[in-house]
């Protein structure tokens, strides 16, 4: 076996990653005893990278049309992947978020013959003008499924008003005017782009056996040229674009999203930035802070409430988000706690006990077959190897995360999204 | 691999163990199960929110909290399930395995303590729940209440069951009516919690890697000698008189259509299986009949699936369609449901069928929380039915079986939820 063994050492376990001739990263994960296993491959192809420059040339695609090549690419000559899959009783999707695309299936028998099917899928692209036409319907209805999820348009009119030209402020899916545009060529030209297989990865974790996902890379990849595709991303200022931003649904409940804008280069966030406000975030506003504790004692939050870190190239953000009876009290709350929390911060309590909290929270997603293959696509994606910051947890100091907070959370830099209910209907 | 020991402790209480060393994190949850009931419905939903939030050892939410964080993110919650007509309130705590934890500390006994205490010792000022508890949590249950009209396809498929069962207690909900949260009294509150821990079914589960006897000696000292045997059944409609049509209209894009039927009520392990099966090749999975029929041959609808009740013999048919498409959605549908029960099954439906409901079977294998879900399934009928039981019997179910169960089954009622275009 040419896989080399590593180690999730905080959890005492092995895995597996090769460099496959071919251009594919692949790493394996296997779970003892379990019974089922998740496999996913991936490309760094979201809906942020419609302008790229690929072999000398600069090209600009229609918004939508990673999600609307992830669509197309599940179908071959021989019919949609679905039914191929129904034959050996996997679970299959397919994503497409701001900056990769996934294809997945989980399964608890017959793996080998699931993973043929994925692998083929991604490697065998059938586009002409009749099925292209024909999923326009399809996505059509899905965006406008999306159109009426409140938790979609309250983060996508957030992201729409903090950014003023990175394409993180379009919906992933496009519109219905842009996906008109797609035609047959222009999924070839993003397919030959960024579906190289060196700009690939394949994750597998459950139960596996490393030496026979090698077989199957083996025998089923074809060598790839590496080709050399450059996204290109506008100049982004650090400011917000507009401060705040409504919309009225059909909800019961209004909801809230409230997004604070960082300083972001064309470089990833590391490990230790990443932990860091984690383990900031669980502090300031999690379920055993003080700022969680007045929030509902004013009656302002509910369960929903959450919060996440948001980052990519050319964008980073704190967004917390909420149905709340009162958006812009919950705003205005929200606004002056971070600006306390820059006078004060983090006291070494509060950070102690969200350390052990963000080490809980790793080993909770170490029983999921799905969130390790995740958390290992991920990291390759950003060229980081995985499962670093449990190592790094425990240097982590309360002076690292007070740090990390000047960098972040800037409360004159930040928009508030709402979704309020129409009038007369809200009573319903 | 893992076997379920059943303990009993006294008629009507169970404490099931399964000992299992894959996770870094295990589980201990206790069930009460009570007939569903108008009066007490509501009190019993906001009991499994009040009774997580603090207990006589940690009367402050927030101290509760921290002490969680302090067991490494442990998870301490409230589920309020409707089985049949019959409510099932769950209290669940997991936290880390103690090998994993970074001082040695015992997360597990902990955990489980804290479990104990937040049933049997909450938080009380004089006599009752403390009203500053339950004015917080009934707050956040009515918000929830009115959430679940946040989400069209959810709040479509609760109206359809609501208007198709009017007439039975199965459209009380799981959370009672809104009004009766509202108009709760810490008496009945209180009253509710005596109940439950006085007549409920109870059923016990502890997961993970803990052999030690104490978690089974604390619930034996509290249930021990204390027998109960709970009454009610669950009303089974199998006759339709008059389909119910039922149209409301909304400030939506994509308009939703979701058809309810009734079914014959499953009796043995066999036939549950095999509603299963007959609700997976309808409209469980990608190459059913209505997703390959309604959905991509047809273009009607962006979602068209099928999920089959057991307790209640229900089947529920939802889809997102455009408005123009409603009508025409609506006689795709019952097309296929007619070709399925003439037995127009062909054997790729029929295996695929079989394929993905056991890989869905054995996948639950792999999670705590789905293993505990899935024997909840079983809990009104006198043997718990496994995970790995269901996928045995999936590979035994005949054609004909299925057939048996879809000729039962009969539409009641429509409900669209249309959109202004």
């Amino acid at each position: 076996m040419r896989m080399t063994a590593l180690q999730d050492t905080r959890f005492d376990t092995p895995y597996y990653f090769l460099q496959h001739e071919s251009g594919l990263r692949i790493y394996v994960y296997p779970l003892k005893g379990f019974r089922s296993t998740y496999a996913v491959i991936g490309t760094k192809f979201g809906s942020i990278n419609a302008s790229f420059i690929h072999n000398g040339k600069t090209v600009t695609v229609p918004d939508g049309t990673a999600h609307y090549l992830e669509h197309k690419l599940f179908e071959s000559e021989e019919g949609d992947a679905f039914s191929q899959y129904a034959k050996t009783g996997a679970s299959a999707n397919a994503y497409t978020s701001f900056d990769n695309t996934c294809y997945l299936f989980s399964c608890t028998e017959r793996f080998e013959e699931s993973l043929e099917i994925l692998l083929n899928l991604i490697q065998s692209p059938y586009f002409t003008p009749e099925t292209v036409a024909k999923e326009q319907g399809i996505i059509g209805q899905e965006i406008k499924m999306y159109d009426d999820s409140p938790e979609w348009r309250v983060t996508m009119n957030l992201l729409q008003a903090m950014y003023q030209n990175h394409p993180i402020n379009k919906d992933i899916a496009g519109t219905v005017e842009t996906i008109a545009e797609i035609t047959p060529e222009i999924l070839y030209e993003c397919y030959h782009s960024y579906y190289n297989l060196h700009n690939m990865v394949l994750c597998v974790a459950g139960k596996a056996d490393p030496a026979a996902v090698e077989a199957m890379a083996d025998r089923l990849l074809k060598p790839n040229e590496e080709v050399q595709t450059v996204s290109i991303f506008p100049e982004e200022p650090y400011e917000v674009k507009q401060a705040y931003v409504e919309q009225t649904l059909p909800v019961a409940l209004p909801m809230m999203s409230m997004g604070f804008k960082e300083q972001a280069g064309q470089a990833y966030a590391s490990d230790k930035e990443l932990l860091c406000t984690s383990i900031l975030l669980e502090a300031f506003a999690g379920e055993a802070s003080v700022l969680y504790r007045q929030l509902l004692d004013e009656k302002l939050i509910n369960g929903t409430f959450s919060t996440e870190y948001m980052e990519g190239l050319g964008y980073r953000a704190v967004i917390f988000e909420g149905e709340t009876t009162d958006p812009d009290q919950l705003a205005a709350c929200l606004k002056k706690a971070v600006a306390e929390l820059h006078q004060n911060g983090i006291d070494a309590d509060a950070f102690e006990n969200a350390k052990r909290c963000v080490y809980g929270r790793m080993a909770r997603n170490r029983d999921v077959p799905s969130s390790i293959a995740t958390a290992m696509i991920n990291a390759a994606f950003v060229g980081k190897q995985p499962f670093v910051s449990a190592q790094l947890l425990e240097s982590i100091t309360v002076e690292d995360v007070n740090e990390r907070l000047r960098h972040q959370l800037d409360p004159d830099n930040c928009t508030v999204s709402v979704i309020k209910g129409i009038e007369g209907v809200t009573e319903a | 691999m893992e076997h379920l020991i059943r303990r009993e402790i006294c008629e009507g209480v169970t404490y099931n163990s399964i000992v299992d060393d894959r996770f870094k994190i295990g589980r201990l949850s206790i069930t009460l199960l009570v007939p569903l009931d108008r009066n007490t419905a509501a009190a019993n939903a906001l009991l499994s929110c009040v009774l997580t939030r603090s207990c006589k050892a940690y009367p402050d939410m927030t101290a509760l909290n921290r002490k969680l964080n302090d067991l490494y993110g442990a998870v301490l919650y409230g589920v309020v399930r409707r089985i049949g007509e019959f409510q099932a309130i769950t209290l669940a705590a997991s936290g880390l395995e103690d090998c994993y934890a970074l001082n040695g500390e015992s997360v597990s006994s902990e955990l489980a303590e804290l479990l104990c205490d937040i049933l049997f010792e909450p938080k009380m000022v004089d006599g009752h729940f403390d009203p500053e508890d339950v004015e917080q949590e009934r707050r956040q249950l009515l918000e929830d209440i009115d959430a679940e009209y946040n989400d069209k396809r959810v709040y479509a498929v609760n109206r359809c069951i609501e208007n198709m069962c009017r007439e039975e207690l199965f459209a009380v909900g799981r959370f009672g009516t809104r009004e009766d949260v509202v108009n709760l009294t810490q008496e009945q509150l209180t009253a509710a919690w005596k109940n439950l821990l006085e007549r409920a079914k109870v059923e016990i589960y502890r997961q993970g890697r803990d052999t030690s006897e104490k978690v089974f000696e604390r619930f034996q000292a509290f249930f021990g000698g204390k027998p109960r045997r709970i009454s009610g059944s669950t009303k089974i409609v199998t006759e339709v008189k008059e389909v119910k049509h039922i149209v409301e209209t909304d400030e939506i894009t994509q308009s939703k259509l979701v058809m309810g039927y009734r079914c014959a009520y499953p009796k043995t392990k066999r036939e549950v299986v095999a509603c299963a099966l007959m609700s997976a090749i309808l409209g469980g999975t990608p190459t059913s009949k209505l997703f390959a029929n309604v959905r991509e041959k047809q273009s009607l609808c962006y979602y068209c699936a099928s999920r089959a009740d057991t307790e209640k013999a229900l089947l529920l048919i939802d889809s997102g369609v455009e408005t123009a498409n409603i009508q025409k959605a609506e006689e795709a549908v019952t097309e296929q449901v007619e070709l399925l029960k003439k037995g127009r099954i062909s054997e790729e439906e029929m295996a695929a069928a079989k394929l993905a409901v056991k890989n869905a079977y054995i996948s639950a294998l792999d999670s705590l929380t789905s293993v505990q879900a899935f024997y909840l399934q079983s809990i009104l009928r006198s043997e718990p039915l496994s995970p790995e039981e269901a996928a045995e019997l999936v590979e035994t179910i005949t054609k004909e079986e299925i057939v048996a169960i879809a000729e039962s089954l009969r539409l009641d009622t429509v409900f669209s939820l249309i959109g202004n275009e």
